[in-house]
């Protein structure tokens, strides 16, 4: 699998991405990064413990990682989810739950990729 | 040297991302938060040209930041880049009365690159221009001085050269140095009366100084008359006093000479009161025939000064007049012909007159002792 493959797969931004990193290798490297990024679960250990300002920060480093990468459909959903905390409030029920498989799906691509260039 | 960029942003993914855009042009430090963001800039506030900051962090956040660089008064020194993933008006308000130079949208682009580097060079111009104002300041400041002394130095060789010249005059005998004195005292006198009553001949405090001093001059010409018409006890030929009335001619001729060596103002005046001293209101004095207000007035002045203090002093040829006498002889245009406000002048200052020929005319009370 092609980082490109990987990006088509997930209906990513592709194009844009290598655009501002200007090298495939680039795109590589940091999409990869985002398997180590920690935001995803602090936002829903947050959530567990009903801290809604803390998953508000969380969710917002979410979608910022996400928007950086050209994970477009993985920033359209946390996006909606740090609306729906700003201000500390309380999200309505199963916005969580698409963030988690939307989450799910991209790192279960991004691994197939991880281990094709392993 | 000023060119380190500091990146503040709790996600690495983020910091990667913005040091590899960056890391070719400029030495990267990072934080990955806002406490160590502070620490950095307090060890590195010489060499921070820009920071990249978040404002969404744990705990020490972006706006915390912000406001100890304020505190600090760093805002002024290192620009401010804040890294934003969202367009809200309230948050670039709050940001830009921080004193925030600009944003950086998400997702990073190559744009970027030319947005750090501008504000960069701006801060760069910037403080480099306040530097320079600053030493310009300095520069000024010490030429300042430098022309006040200048100035100062001026001012003590127009009067060394007025000393000079009336010194050439009293030692050739020509007038006494009492009288010289007088006469400067006098000038003093009505020139302040005049000044008070008549604002129209513009005597400032600093042209009764130059007046005064220079009216110490005004018989300079007479070191260019022969000692036979000069010391002459008698009476003079016609021809003789001709003579003697070229020392208003002379005297405007040895200060040509000296031209160029001192003040302007000085020159001028100086020059005014030599050659016109003698002339009267009415046209008929010498050696031009001036009339009225065609007349300097720094020489109608020191004519009347000059007049006064020669009827009220013994002279070879002539005793001494009582200062009443001498008041009447000049209303009247027995002896000088003066304009209307001179004469209204004289007559107001008439006890201030008698109380210094009192004071300095000290040799004819000891006769009359």
């Amino acid at each position: 699998m092609t980082v490109k493959e990987c990006y088509e797969a997930l209906n990513a931004d592709y194009e844009g991405t290598l655009g501002r990193f200007s090298m495939e290798r680039l795109v590589q490297k940091f999409a990869l990064k985002f398997l180590t990024d920690k935001s995803y679960g602090e936002l829903v250990q947050f959530m567990a413990e009903e801290n809604y300002a803390e998953a508000f920060r969380a969710a917002h480093t979410l979608k910022g990682v996400s928007v950086n990468l050209g994970f477009t459909q993985m920033y359209q959903i946390s996006d909606e989810m740090t609306e729906a905390l700003r201000g500390g409030k309380k999200p309505e029920e199963g916005l969580l739950e698409k963030v988690t498989e939307e989450y799910q799906r991209t790192v279960k691509v991004l691994q197939e990729l991880a281990a094709c260039s392993a | 040297m000023r060119n380190i960029v500091l990146i503040v942003d709790d996600v690495e993914v983020n910091r990667d991302i913005l040091a590899m855009i960056l890391e070719e042009e400029y030495p990267i430090i990072e934080a990955e938060n806002g406490r160590v963001a502070v620490e950095l800039m307090e060890k590195h506030q010489d060499e921070i040209a820009v920071v990249l900051l978040d404002l969404i962090m744990p705990e020490y956040d972006g706006y915390a930041v912000l406001e100890t660089m304020n505190e600090r008064n760093w805002i002024n020194i290192m620009p401010v880049l804040v890294i934003s993933a969202e367009a809200k008006g309230e948050v670039e308000q709050r940001c830009l009365d921080l004193g925030v130079s600009d944003f950086i949208r998400k997702p990073f682009n190559a744009m970027l690159r030319k947005r750090v580097k501008n504000i960069v060079d701006l801060f760069l111009y910037r403080n480099q221009l306040e530097e320079k104002v600053e030493e310009q300041t300095i520069t000024l400041k010490k030429q300042n001085k430098q022309l006040q002394e200048q100035a100062e130095r001026l001012k003590e060789s127009n009067t060394k050269i007025i000393d000079i010249l009336g010194t050439v005059v009293e030692s050739r005998n020509l007038e006494s140095g009492e009288h010289i004195k007088r006469v400067k005292g006098f000038t003093r006198i009505l020139a302040e009366q005049m000044q008070k009553d008549y604002p129209e001949y513009g005597l400032t405090d600093e042209k009764i100084e130059i007046i005064v001093s220079a009216s110490s001059l005004h018989d300079i010409g007479k070191i260019a008359i022969p000692d036979s018409i000069l010391l002459k006890p008698g009476r003079l030929t016609e021809e003789e006093f001709a003579c003697m009335k070229t020392h208003t001619i002379r005297g405007d001729e040895v200060l040509d000479s000296i031209q160029g060596v001192w003040d302007e103002d000085y020159d001028k005046v100086s020059h005014e009161i030599c050659r016109y001293h003698h002339e009267r209101y009415d046209g008929r004095g010498y050696p031009d025939g001036l009339k009225g207000e065609e007349i300097p007035i720094s020489a109608q002045l020191v004519g009347v000064a000059d007049v006064y203090d020669a009827l009220v002093s013994e002279r070879v040829y002539k005793s001494a007049f009582s200062p009443d006498e001498a008041f009447e002889m000049i209303q009247g245009g027995k002896c000088g012909n003066f304009s209307p406000k001179i004469l209204d002048g004289f007559r107001k200052v008439k006890a201030d007159f008698e109380a210094l020929n009192r004071l300095q005319n000290k040799p004819q009370e000891q006769k009359e002792m």
